[in-house]
C-alpha cells in the first residue's frame, strides 16, 4: 500500500509541470524599443537575438537600444508604459492555454488608438512592432516572452 | 445344470452385482449349493472382476489427474479477478525472468525513463508556438503588413505612413 502510494506520489509529481502553466498564473513579458537604422553599423548586444531574427527580413545597419523593460502581466489588468516617440504600450493578458499567452497589444499617441493586436507568445517567442518610418530611421518595439 | 439352472443364470450376474431383490436372492442361493455349473458362472464372474479391477486401480493409484487441477485452478482464477496492481504484481511474480526483487529497481527504471523524457516533452510542448503568432491587427491610422517566418521564427507587424492620415495629422 505504501509503495502504491509513492509511486503516485512520483508519478503526480513528474508529471506537475505539465499541468502547472495550465493555472492563469503572471505572464513576463520583455519590452524592448530600438531605433533601426542605415546609418552607421553595429548593435547593441542585448539586442543580438532580435538583430539575427529581423536581419532576415530588413536590411537595416545600425541597432540602437532606447528602452528595456520587463513587464508582469496579470490575468485581464492592462499594463501601460511610454514608449518614444511619445507613445504608450498597453498590455493586457488576455488568455493563457498552456504555456501560450495570449496578449492584447494597443499603441496609442496622445489618446489616440494607432494599433490594436492580439498577439500569442510561448516562452522564447517575439513580436516586433515596427514603422512608420520616420526622418533617418524607424522604432521598432520587440515583445518577447524569456524561456 | 437343472431345468431351473436357466432362470436361475439370468439371475446370476445381478446376484453377482448385488442389484437381487431379497426373493431373488434366496433363490439363487438356495439353488448354487445344488449347481456346480452355476457355481462355477458365478466363480468365473468373480475372477474376471479381479483380472480387470486390479489394474485398473492401480493405473488410477498413479494418475495425478493435472488435468483436473488445471480447471479447478482456472475456474478458481476465473472468480477472482485480480484489480490491474495486483495484475502487475503477479504478472512480474510469475514470469520465470522477473522474480519478486526486480519490482523495486523495474518502478525506479521506470522513474528515471519518466524522468529523462519528461524534460523532453515538456521542452517540446513549451517551444510550440501555435499556427499563427498574430490574431488579429487593427489600425485606423496606418496601413498594417504582417510578416509571419517559421525558420527562424520572426514575426513582425509593419506600420506603414498613410499618407492622408499624416497630412492631416500634420
Amino acid at each position: 500500500m505504501r509503495r502504491k502510494t509513492s509511486f503516485f506520489v512520483i508519478l503526480i509529481l513528474l508529471l506537475s509541470p505539465f499541468f502547472g502553466d495550465v493555472a492563469f498564473a503572471q505572464v513576463q513579458v520583455r519590452v524592448r524599443v530600438m531605433e533601426a537604422s542605415n546609418v552607421g553599423s553595429g548593435f547593441d548586444s542585448s539586442l543580438r537575438d532580435l538583430h539575427d531574427q529581423l536581419g532576415s527580413l530588413f536590411s537595416f545597419s545600425s541597432y540602437r537600444l532606447l528602452k528595456d523593460e520587463n513587464v508582469s502581466l496579470s490575468s485581464n489588468q492592462p499594463v501601460s508604459l511610454s514608449i518614444p516617440p511619445e507613445r504608450s504600450l498597453e498590455l493586457t493578458l488576455i488568455n493563457q492555454h498552456r504555456v501560450t499567452a495570449e496578449i492584447r497589444v494597443r499603441i496609442t499617441r496622445q489618446g489616440r488608438e494607432l494599433l490594436t493586436t492580439l498577439v500569442r507568445l510561448a516562452p522564447g517567442r517575439s513580436v516586433s512592432i515596427g514603422g512608420p518610418k520616420r526622418g533617418e530611421g524607424t522604432i521598432i518595439t520587440a515583445l518577447s516572452r524569456p524561456q | 445344470m437343472k431345468r431351473e439352472c436357466s432362470s436361475i443364470s439370468r439371475l446370476l450376474e445381478k446376484y453377482f452385482d448385488q442389484e437381487v431383490t431379497p426373493e431373488e436372492r434366496s433363490l439363487v442361493e438356495g439353488h448354487l449349493p445344488d449347481c456346480s455349473a452355476c457355481r462355477m458362472a458365478l466363480d468365473t464372474m468373480q475372477n474376471l472382476r479381479i483380472l480387470i479391477k486390479n489394474p485398473v486401480e492401480e493405473a488410477v493409484e498413479k494418475e495425478t489427474f493435472p488435468w483436473v487441477w488445471e480447471k479447478i485452478e482456472k475456474g478458481i482464477q476465473r472468480k477472482e479477478r485480480p484489480g490491474l496492481w495486483n495484475f502487475l504484481k503477479s504478472w512480474l511474480d510469475v514470469t520465470p525472468l522477473l522474480k519478486r526483487k526486480i519490482l523495486i529497481p523495474a518502478v525506479a527504471a521506470v522513474v528515471i525513463v519518466i524522468l529523462i523524457t519528461a524534460p523532453l516533452l515538456y521542452k517540446k510542448m513549451s517551444s510550440y508556438p501555435g499556427p499563427s503568432v498574430v490574431e488579429y491587427v487593427e489600425s485606423e491610422t496606418y496601413n498594417v503588413m504582417v510578416y509571419e517566418l517559421e525558420t527562424p521564427q520572426v514575426t513582425v507587424i509593419w506600420l506603414f505612413e498613410d499618407p492622408e492620415e499624416e497630412s492631416s495629422t500634420s
